[in-house]
Order: C-alpha cells, then structure tokens, then sequence
C-alpha cells in the first residue's frame, strides 16, 4: 500500500472515530450506529490480520476508557472482529454493496456478542434481548451507514488511477 | 517467498495471540487498576473525543429542552408584563390611599368595573350603592382629580357616567379663579388648536369671558357654582385655545386629570361631605395626595429596613460570639494537649477511631 493510500486510510479511520463521538451521542437512539465498528473493518480489510488485530484491540481500548465497569470487553471484540475482518478480507473482495452490508452487519453483530460475553454483566431473558432483538437492529443500522459512508468515502479509499 | 509469507502468518499469529491475551488481561485486572488505566486514556489520548462527546450530548439536551425552555421564557415574560400592571394598580392603591387619609370623611372607595360592550365606553359600574350612602349626583373622584357623576344607584351597586360622556357638564374655573366657564367632553376633532395632537380623551372649556385669556399649562379645577362638584377637584390643564364662531367667549381644549383607560378604583364622595369646605384644599396643592402615599409607603419601607438592619445586626453578634467562644475553647484546650504531629494536624482522628497499632 502506497504512502498516500495509506494516509487515506488513516483519515478516513480518524473521521469516523470522530464521527462516532459527535454524531452518535447526538443521534441518541436506542439503537446506535457504530462508527468505531465500521473503521476498524474498513482498515482490518486493509491490513494484514496482525495489524487488524492490534488496530481492533487499540480502538477498543479507547471506547473501553469511558466505560470502566466492561473495561477490556471493547479491546477483546474489536480484536476478535478486526483479525477476523482481515482474515476473511478474501471472501469480501468482491465489490457488492450488499456484500459489504452484509459485511458490516455480521462485524457488528459479532462485536456486540463477543462485548456481551466479556462484559458479564446481563443474564437470561436481558442477554437474549440483546443479543437477538436490540444488537442485530443496530447491527442492521450500522450496515446501512457503513453502505453508504463506504460510496462517499470510496474516492477517498480507492482513488481511480488516471 | 514462502519463508516470509510463513514469518508474517507467524508475526499476525503472535500479534493476535499477544492483543487477545492483553483484551482478556485487563478483563480480570481489579477495577481500581481498571479505573486507574481507563482515567490515564481519558485524560491523555481520549480527552479531545470526551469533549467532542460531551459537546455533542450538551448539543443534544439543549435541543432537546428548548420547547421547555421556551415555554418557561414565556411565562417569565408573562409574569414580567403583569408584575408592571401590578406595579402600576399598586401605586394608584397608594395614591387613592393617600386621597382617603386627606378627606377623613364622608367618602366610600369603589371598585370601578367598565363593560365592554357598545355604548358602555362612558359610564362605569361601582362596587357601592345606596347602602353605602350613595346617592345619585354625587361626584366620583380619583387621586388625579374628577373622574365623572354617580347617575343611577341600586342597593349594592351604582353607575356613573365619566367626563367622556356626552351628557357631563362641569362649573369649572382656573385655579387661580381668573377665568370661569363650563366644562363639557370634547366630542369632535373638528376646531382643533394649533400644534394639539389629535386625542381621543380630551375636554373643551366653553363660555370663557373673552377678556380672561388662559395659557397653556393653566390648572383647571371644579368652581363649586353647578351645585354637584365642590369647588377644587382638578379637571386638567389648558392645552390651547379653540376656534370658534362665538365671538363673545373664549373655548379652551383641556387635558383631563384622570385618563378613563386608567380608572379602576375611585372614591364616591358622600352629599354630606359636599358642604365640607375644605375639599378645595385637598387637591390644591397636586402633591399632597401624592406625599402622603408616599409617607405610607416609606413607613412600611422603613419597617422593613428595620427588621432586616436588626437581623442582620443579631446574625453578626451571634457570630462574632461563636467565633470569640470557640477561640477560648481551641486555647484552653491545645493548653491541656501535647503539641501534635505534623500529620495529624492534615488527619484529624475521629474520637471513636481505635490508636494506630491496636488490632480489633
């Protein structure tokens, strides 16, 4: 990957990080859309898997830091999905927009089960709540949002060579 | 090729090995280690994403709070416009107040209830009737001066008309009594002096003697001659002269005293109090009513200046002798103590804390 492509990706990853301290906690739903999921599975698909995981475990510890009580929880699920995203890049290659709803939608999902897990924190009829109704409804929010931030950030990403 | 693709499966494979084993570390870690990590990030490397965040939330409750915020911003502004209108019907109180302690006797305060309705806009409904010793031609007064004539008087209610009735006539005169004449509502715009503006409340003083020229300003007052008025409420001042076609007498445009939109509260002076001389002498001077007010006012102003100087003098010695006792109490008792540590001056010990060294 060339310099400025990688600068690129770097700024598209810094956006929505900064994206997901302003516009999410402005949107306030009970289902947010998790921009820190999509930027660390629009850069793992970059990166080699060992990057992705250390790209993952980095951005977790960051959304970690403001939830002390799961701290760790983050790390461990954005390791998890940033390996697994770069590892399974192969089978995402393809560039089917549905695909990558697809895509986001599964990373996201995965997160939250992984997050949950860790977390211990909810039990019975609360985890299957979460886990089944509220993190597929956001995970289904996120992937509409990734969709579309990945069209308008796709001359970003991947510039067309003249 | 194939030794580095294998060293970097195996680079990917220890880094991932290596993110996982510290995810699940600070999992297990104690939570003040957890806290004491998760504070270094904040204030360090997520400082500038907890501001953004906690703007965007900031951003988010105003929006979400300005419907409350508005609606409480008009009730303030609401209140605002009454606490005027209060303000305004307390400082008329005062003065009618004042025009009661001037008279002493031989009056009855009203309440003056105005309807809305077509061919009410002059006349008035009081709050007092024939049982309060109203009776029919009787003036109705004001702190300002002459507010109109009781006309009709039932039991517990009456109805006056007001001096922008087409029916009321006054006996007036100037208040230094140079000039006499009749004093009538001015009921059309027609004949206006010169640089007057147009009013819609104003009166015309007719039948002036020719020879008695007035100047604008001049006070004019009831002369007592109609037999309904007694001599000295004030009707207004002199705005400028009318023209007109009588060439034998002078016509003045009047400002009223008392302005019709403002009259909530009038005195009803009672007939006996009609032959009382000294009427003429309480509206002589427009500040006396005034000043009275006034002096009512400033005693209960005073009062309460009073009270608060008082309390706030006893709060002071309280103090003062809390503080001189509780000096007496730390001398004697660092008097009968030995000298402290340095610490222990940093971490007072509660007297139920067992000495240091002592098990449970």
């Amino acid at each position: 990957m060339s310099w400025t492509r990688s600068a690129r990706a770097v700024l598209a990853f810094l956006l929505l990080v900064l994206l997901h301290y302003t516009v999410r906690p402005l949107l306030g739903w009970r289902t947010p859309v998790d921009f820190l999921v999509i930027a660390v599975l629009l850069s793992a698909v970059r990166v080699r898997p060992g990057a992705a995981a250390l790209i993952g475990f980095c951005t977790g510890l960051i959304a970690d830091s403001l939830t002390p009580s799961a701290f760790g929880a983050g790390a461990l699920a954005m390791t998890a999905v940033g390996a697994t995203a770069s590892w399974l890049k192969a089978v995402f290659f393809a560039d089917n927009i549905v695909l990558h709803g697809f895509f986001f939608f599964v990373g996201k999902w995965a997160f939250d089960i992984v997050y949950v897990t860790a977390e211990r924190r909810m039990h019975g009829v609360g985890l299957a709540t979460q886990l089944l109704l509220w993190s597929p409804l956001s995970a289904a929010l996120t992937a509409v949002v990734g969709v579309v931030l990945l069209l308008m950030l796709r001359p970003v990403l991947e510039p067309q060579s003249a | 090729m194939a030794r580095a693709v294998r060293s970097g499966t195996r680079v990917d494979t220890v880094l991932l090995v290596a993110c996982c084993a510290m995810a699940l570390l600070t999992t297990v870690l104690p939570l003040n280690l957890r806290e004491a990590i998760a504070s270094g990030l904040r204030r360090t490397v997520v400082a500038p994403l907890v501001t953004l965040q906690q703007q965007a939330e900031r951003g988010r409750s105003a929006f979400l709070s300005r419907e409350a915020t508005t609606s409480r911003l008009d009730s303030v502004s609401l209140r605002n416009m009454q606490l005027s209108r209060l303000e305004g019907e307390n400082e008329r109180l005062r003065a009618l107040l004042g025009l009661g302690r001037q008279l002493e006797w031989g009056f009855v305060s009203a309440e003056a209830l105005r309807g809305g309705a077509i061919g009410e806009d002059h006349t008035l409904t009081l709050t007092v009737g024939s049982r309060a010793g109203v009776a029919a031609k009787t003036p109705v007064v004001a702190p300002e001066g002459l507010v109109g004539m009781v006309r009709t008087v039932d039991p517990s209610t009456s109805l006056a008309i007001l001096w922008t009735h087409p029916d009321f006539a006054a006996s007036a005169m100037s208040a230094d009594r140079s000039a006499y004449g009749i004093v009538y509502p001015h009921l059309s715009e027609s004949g206006r002096a010169e640089g007057v503006p147009p009013e819609r409340y104003l009166l015309e003083l007719r039948g002036v003697a020719f020879r008695s020229a007035l100047k604008s300003g001049t006070e004019i007052v009831t002369s007592g001659l109609g037999g309904v008025y007694p001599a000295g409420i004030p009707i207004g001042t002199v705005l400028g002269e009318l023209q007109t076609s009588e060439g034998w007498a002078r016509t003045y445009l009047v400002r009223p005293a008392v302005r019709p939109p403002d009259v909530s509260n009038v005195i009803v002076l009672l007939p006996k109090k009609l032959e009382d001389q000294s009427i003429e002498k309480i509206w002589r001077s427009a500040a006396s009513a005034d000043s009275a007010a006034r002096r009512i006012a400033a005693a209960g102003d005073s009062i309460a200046r009073r009270a608060a100087e008082d309390s706030t003098r006893a709060a002071n010695t309280a103090a003062a002798r809390r503080a001189a006792d509780s000096t007496a109490r730390v001398a004697s008792d660092s008097a009968r103590r030995p000298p402290a540590r340095g610490d222990s001056a940093r971490s007072p010990v509660r007297p139920d804390t067992p000495p240091a060294g002592a098990r449970p």
